[in-house]
């Protein structure tokens, strides 16, 4: 456990607790109790939820870490582990620091390591006796801080709001019990930070309602689910409507055509989902229509790991769709990013018609993390309006292949044609048109290049002579591995994967770079060395549907590095 | 014959073929909706892809030129888009009933306030005459030289099935009385579905058989299941509406009166809501 001393030793206020049980014992809601409990304290937080695609039963755990100063990962090393069954006291008996304390169910445990607390008889005299179980996950942590019985009683009936009485009970019975078996309480500083906790999903939903969102079509797919379950429930406060129809190929053709009506669309899917919109995302290119597509990706291929995360769509984002046209391809490095890029590209899109992609990871779509945006940031971009009564043609040539937008009623027609078409938008198969148009479109490929280069299209992070690079929410991990290990190094993320800045990404390469990615083939490095020339002396990859544990991590960066 | 309706674009449908008709019908249900109050700038159309989808080009109205089997779900996106457009899909047989039924079941489902057409040759014409969902057993095409081995579906049951609050049959060859189907389906205030008898010259030249047996029906039926008994009638086959009701509309359902265009929040709200959610001092 070498890397955990080191751990402690770079962030001395870093608080890790892992809460783990079955599926049905209430452990997502465990995990947001204390991560409720440390922003209370101030702390910055951070919470990672690894569950299965079951309902009942299994093992689910949630991971909350925790400081003074902000931190950007879970951690894998828990100073407080609370099993709440048998399966996940034997899963993570290794996830503890050196002074950590492990709490097991001793109804189902005899003579395990840590302490025992008889959860499942404790719990038996009251109406849920499952699901009250995770209420136990909070009641240790406070006994364990020494956190006072009040505070503890007004914050789990904050946060289980059903069932008041039975769940202060149960929770003083667990507290008082835990006071008795542990000699001496840990310590936790309390922060400054002041900011609240969001998971990716509700952030990415948040920033796309900021730049003018009007409609939400999606069809569930984990773990793009809980941004149509945003909507579902906040759209009618926030004007955003959320429809759900009868496939992902329903889903990307209703996006297309409202955004004939006008309507700004957006679509949210996993990667099977996304294959199945492979025809409507060329269409949205023919048609010249800005559909956003958000694609969180889970491990596959196929029905891969529905509840886990990897890396392994990029190349298919990248090239989804048949035939020549141009897309704008985004990722998110954490959740303020994923706020404004989403605002972004909405706008970006209306800008240029065409599609794009935000893609996302489930690490960064379903953990929490605290945040702090300012929505009047958000820049929006109005689309060129075609405003005359006459005259419209909807594939007028223009200089940057950018025709007018005009929206019915019209007295004109509005043609958007899927077919290869003249600038009215009647269908053609003459080869002078045909080359015409495919010119058009790519002219807006170009002009988007050159927008990019005005903006921030690359983060950086840190320096030093050794340069990592890496995308998306592997992006945390990396951040999280340097900030807790000390290693000197220096983060380079391009936030925009296609066009890929180029112009930007050159200048850090150097013979000592390295890549991290969640991709087993490797899909990340492979386009740096094709797009930038990037040889990288080591990849560091993880393809096991988990997001990489910062400690586990540095220690592969260093041995990379050495 | 040129009218504020064409868009000069070349029509390249056989010489004969009842897509002629089925375009005549629409231009002259269109200029009926028109005297009715409902202009033409309200209307939006969206096609699939086969000889049907060319009414696309061959109409001067605003519209999407879809994918094959698509043509319903971008419909339906127009009219959640801007409920206040009156939106008009036109299908193909192998399109609607085959690579899009799933599409045009849940618009049925769903009760959503839009018109299909179905241009039903009982072919894929376009391809060189393969056998449709709608094609006969025995039918006989370039991907079944033996005979198709297949037995048809008969699309009226099905819609009614799915709960579609407007279901109808024309026939190309009868102009006028199509075009009468489509302006009530176009007011039906709901899922409207029309299907249309449409010989192809050259695979499926039906007009003899069609203009013996096709017989006009004077009221709709009272119940869906006598509807169906009607719609499978092969002796005679009945045309006009088979079944009408009226029933809430997907769009009033799901989002009441709100137009997701028209009554768009200003940026300034949106920024005070998104604040106001995020915890923003």
């Amino acid at each position: 456990m070498g890397s955990k001393d080191d751990l402690k030793a770079m962030d001395e206020d870093l608080f890790t607790v892992i809460i783990g049980g079955q599926a049905g014992q209430g452990v997502k809601k465990a995990g947001e109790a204390v991560s409720k409990f440390f922003l209370e304290k101030g702390r910055y937080v951070f919470e990672m939820d690894d569950y299965q695609s079951l309902i009942r039963g299994g093992h689910n755990f949630a991971s909350v870490s925790s400081s003074t100063e902000e931190l950007f990962s879970h951690h894998m090393g828990a100073d407080v582990v609370v099993n709440l069954d048998k399966t996940s006291y034997e899963m993570h008996k290794e996830d503890l620091t050196p002074d950590g304390l492990n709490f097991y169910n001793s109804d189902e445990i005899e003579n395990g390591d840590g302490i025992g607390l008889p959860l499942t008889s404790m719990s038996k005299e009251f109406q849920r006796p499952k699901l009250i179980l995770g209420v136990a996950g909070i009641s240790i942590l406070a006994a364990v801080v020494g956190e006072d019985k009040d505070s503890l009683v007004s914050l789990v009936n904050s946060v289980y709001p059903r069932g008041k009485e039975d769940n202060t009970a149960f929770s003083e019975m667990v507290y008082d019990e835990v006071v008795d078996k542990v000699e001496s309480t840990l310590d936790l500083k309390e922060g400054d930070c002041r900011n609240r906790m969001f998971p990716g999903n509700h952030v990415i939903a948040m920033g796309a309602a900021s730049a003018g969102l009007d409609i939400y079509f999606a069809y569930p797919m984990t773990p793009a689910s809980s941004i149509l379950h945003f909507y579902a429930s906040h759209g009618d406060k926030l004007g955003v409507t959320a429809v759900h129809p009868e496939s992902e190929i329903a889903v990307a053709n209703m996006a297309i055509g409202a955004t004939i009506a006008g309507a700004r669309s957006m679509v949210g899917t996993s990667g099977g989902g996304f294959a199945l919109m492979a025809e409507a995302f060329s269409l949205a290119g023919m048609v010249e229509s800005p559909v956003l597509f958000v694609l969180s990706s889970r491990p596959g291929p196929a029905t891969g790991v529905p509840t886990y995360t990897e890396q392994g769509d990029l190349g298919f984002a990248l090239h989804q769709g048949h035939g020549d046209f141009p897309r704008i391809v985004a990722s998110p490095g954490d959740m303020e990013e994923a706020f404004y890029l989403t605002a972004d590209m909405l706008s970006l899109l209306w800008k240029y018609q065409t599609p794009g992609i935000v893609l996302t990871e489930k690490h960064l779509s379903e953990s929490s993390m605290c945040m702090d945006v300012d929505p009047s940031k958000v820049r929006t971009v109005e689309p060129r309006m075609h405003e005359e009564d006459t005259g419209y043609k909807r594939y007028l040539f223009t200089e940057d292949g950018v025709s007018p937008l005009k929206f019915p009623p019209s007295k004109e027609a509005i043609k958007w044609n899927g077919e290869e078409h003249d600038e009215y938008g009647i269908t053609t198969s003459r080869s002078e048109e045909i080359a015409a148009m495919h010119e058009k479109r790519h002219k807006k490929e170009v002009v988007i290049i050159e927008d990019l280069k005005d903006r921030h299209t690359v983060n950086v992070y840190g320096s030093g002579e050794n340069v990592i690079f890496t995308y998306g929410s592997t992006t945390l991990s990396v951040r999280e591995a340097l900030r807790c290990s000390g290693i000197e190094a220096k983060v380079v993320q391009p936030i925009y994967l296609k066009p890929l800045p180029t112009w930007e990404l050159k200048k850090h390469v150097n013979d000592r770079s390295i890549v991290v990615e969640q991709s087993v083939a490797q899909q990340f490095s492979t386009l740096l060395e094709d797009k930038i020339g990037l040889e990288p002396t080591s990849v560091i990859k993880r393809y096991d549907g988990r997001p990489f544990d910062p400690m586990e991590l540095a220690e592969k960066i260093e041995e990379a590095i050495k | 014959m040129s009218d504020d309706l064409d868009t000069g674009a070349e029509n390249t449908w056989c010489t004969g073929c009842g897509n002629f008709g089925i375009l005549a019908a629409v231009k002259k249900a269109v200029k009926k909706l028109e005297e009715n109050g409902l202009s033409k700038e309200n209307l939006v159309i969206s096609t699939g892809i086969g000889c049907h989808g060319k009414i696309f080009d061959y109409l001067n109205l605003s519209g999407i030129y879809s994918l094959h089997g698509r043509e319903v779900a971008s419909a339906e996106g127009i009219k959640l888009g801007n409920p206040k457009l009156k939106v008009v899909a036109f299908g193909g047989d192998g399109d609607c009933y085959g690579e899009g039924l799933a599409h045009l079941l849940f618009a049925a489902k769903r009760n959503m306030d839009i018109t299909v057409i179905v241009h039903n040759n009982g072919a894929y014409a376009l391809t060189t005459g393969q056998a449709s969902p709608t094609s006969p057993k025995g039918f006989k095409g370039p991907a079944t030289p033996k005979g198709s081995v297949e037995r048809p579906i008969e699309p009226l049951t099905l819609l009614l099935s799915a709960g579609a609050t407007f279901v109808a049959r024309g026939y190309a060859g009868r102009v006028d009385h199509l075009s009468k189907l489509i302006v009530e389906g176009v007011k039906h205030p709901g899922f409207a579905h029309i299907d249309v008898l449409q010989p192809s010259v050259v695979f499926t030249d039906y007009y003899d058989e069609y203009n013996e047996l096709v017989k006009k029906l004077e009221e709709p039926e009272e119940t869906i299941s006598k509807a169906m008994q009607l719609a499978i009638k092969t002796d005679v086959l009945p045309i006009g509406i088979f079944y009408r009701e009226e029933a809430p509309v997907y769009h009033e359902e799901l989002m009441g009166d709100m137009n997701p265009v028209k009554d768009r929040y200003k940026r300034e709200k949106r920024i005070e809501l998104i604040e106001d959610m995020l915890g923003v001092e």
